[in-house]
């Protein structure tokens, strides 16, 4: 599975950086580094929303503080 | 104002000075209102009507931003098509031409396998229908009478990811594209162009974070003999960057790093590639998955120098600047590699000096942050070169090693499939995308014999430090050289 974080210059100023960080940790907590994989984005559009996260075709607006939730309620269930 | 001697890199050029010059006055919103004050028409200047140039204009604008050239959220390519600028080059590939002399012996028409020639009154004829375009009528004819009209584009790909959409306005397959701009040079109309980041650098500096920049190898000569590495670091750090580095400096880390590899590669009778070219890597990935594991783990210098700016300031922000267009992708590949956080080309940091007035101070203090070795990384052949120098700076015979050096996109696909073989006799291959290696990059201002003479000077003044004596002067920072 392919998680897309958007790293236009409004993203990165709300946090994209530590929302890779704190992505990367869990992702290697859970042991699923085999299953994720984390690429960067050219400027999603989003801006005034947070940082944009596409799973699919579907975009998340998360700040690092609900990037753990946004991986437990998003992430996981989708490798299961 | 766009004038009619305007030709597609002064258009590229004005599109992205106009887009940078809003950014930088916090006027982004007027950006829509660029293509009517750039075009005032009625009358057009270089397609058929003025209506055209401005679709063409406004498309390339959104390029400027980082936008694909008309909405589409699902495209994630670096290079993208300016559909209104694509002329739909003639699709018919082998054409009959007027020196056909009709003559006796009709060695097209039995070279031909699939019976698409015929004879008219006064010339061969090819059926498009029934043509498969595999060229054998071409190289059969004794007059040259049949003209190979490849498309530009197509011709220019050297992994086939270009094809035709149904109204023959080209398509590019970002499964099979490795990045590497070279139908972005050869586009006669320009109707292939990258997304920048100019605009998010922009706003970066103009923010109180610290954002550093880098400069590739292949920079010197690009802006003159007398503009050394000393005058740019003055002049970029007038733009409103922290400071600037030399991508050179990661050169000498990988050249070490890779120095270390190969001679473990070799122990265990293993062969190796260099993973510098982010479109030599992006073909290994795409096209030849099977010698992945050749590929070494060192990363690139852009990203060694990357982690050596982050060691030295970790909330820094760092913008890579080459004359590539790959590595804007490649930063959107490595996020997770603590690489650099974005990629301009030199083409971009021309237009940043011009929009911010900024004026080159030729007495500069002079500087050298690397070793003559590492400056020449962007020549073709100059990483194993490096790779070399390191070896023999450790005290090994590197006359043991061979190396393969691909000058071009084509070298690097031949040395590969040798590689899946099994064949290859050389123990390093350095692949390089772009012939005669980084300095004739797509992203570059300029190229060619002038731009190689300034370089040439201007390397000439470098000191002979060595490789590992250059690494002494980082040594107190710590980061893996290595991928994750």
């Amino acid at each position: 599975m392919t998680i897309t974080i958007c790293i236009g210059s409004s993203c990165h100023l709300k946090g994209s950086r530590e929302v890779i960080q704190i992505l990367e940790r869990l992702v290697s907590l859970n042991e699923i580094n085999d299953k994720i994989e984390m690429n960067g984005s050219f400027c999603m559009g989003e801006c005034t929303k947070g940082v944009s996260v596409k799973i699919d075709d579907q975009i998340f607006s998360l700040v690092p503080s609900t990037t753990e939730k946004f991986f437990n309620e998003e992430v996981l269930p989708r490798l299961a | 104002m766009l004038e009619k001697n305007y030709n597609i890199n002064n258009i590229k050029h004005e599109v992205l000075y106009e887009v940078a010059k809003l950014a930088l006055n916090d006027k982004l919103s007027d950006a829509d209102k660029l293509p009517y004050e750039m075009l005032e028409g009625p009358r057009p200047n270089f397609r058929c009507c003025v209506y055209k140039e401005r679709e063409i204009i406004s498309q390339r604008i959104r390029l400027a931003q980082g936008k694909t050239p008309v909405p589409n959220k699902g495209n994630k390519n670096i290079v993208q098509v300016i559909s209104s600028a694509c002329e739909g080059c003639p699709i018919m590939r082998y054409v009959v031409t007027d020196n056909c002399q009709k003559c006796m012996s009709k060695k097209c028409q039995q070279s031909c396998k699939f019976g698409a020639i015929s004879m008219t009154k006064d010339r061969a004829y090819i059926d498009p229908s029934l043509c498969k375009e595999c060229g054998a009528c071409a190289s059969a004819c004794p007059y040259n009478a049949i003209a190979d009209l490849m498309r530009p584009c197509k011709r220019s790909c050297p992994v086939d990811a270009i094809s035709m959409d149904e109204n023959n306005i080209v398509v590019i397959d970002s499964g099979k594209c490795i990045n590497c701009g070279a139908c972005i040079k050869d586009c006669p109309f320009g109707a292939i162009s990258d997304r920048s980041f100019l605009v998010d650098v922009i706003k970066l500096i103009k923010t109180k974070t610290p954002v550093y920049a880098m400069v590739a190898p292949a920079i010197e000569g690009q802006f003159g003999k007398d503009i050394t590495i000393g005058v740019l670091k003055d002049a970029i750090k007038k733009l409103g960057f922290t400071d600037m580095f030399e991508v050179a400096i990661g050169a000498d880390i990988v050249a070490a790093s890779e120095a270390e590899e190969l001679f473990e590669a070799k122990s265990k009778g293993n062969k190796m590639t260099t993973s510098c070219c982010p479109a030599f890597v992006n073909m290994i990935k795409k096209h030849y998955p099977t010698v992945y594991d050749c590929m070494s783990t060192t990363v690139s210098p852009m990203t060694a120098t990357a982690r050596l700016i982050k060691a030295m300031s970790p909330e820094s922000i760092v913008v890579f600047i080459g004359p590539c267009i790959a590595k804007k992708g490649e930063v959107l590949d490595s996020v997770t590699q603590d690489s650099a956080d974005y990629a301009l080309t030199f083409e971009e940091l021309k237009v940043l000096f011009e929009a911010s007035e900024i004026e080159f101070d030729i007495n500069a203090e002079e500087v050298q942050q690397a070793s003559i070795y590492a400056k020449k990384f962007g020549s073709a052949g100059g990483v194993t070169a490096a790779v070399v120098r390191a070896l023999e700076e450790k005290g090994h015979d590197a006359s043991e090693y061979k190396v393969r050096q691909c000058n071009g996109a084509a070298e690097c696909k031949k040395a590969l499939l040798i590689l899946k073989s099994g064949k290859l006799p050389e123990d390093l291959i350095e692949g390089m995308a772009c012939e005669g290696g980084c300095v004739n990059g797509p992203g570059s201002v300029s190229v060619g014999p002038m731009i190689n003479r300034n370089r040439n000077e201007l390397l000439s003044k470098a000191d002979t430090r060595g490789i590992y004596e250059s690494l002494e002067s980082y040594s107190e920072y710590e980061f893996s050289s290595h991928r994750k």
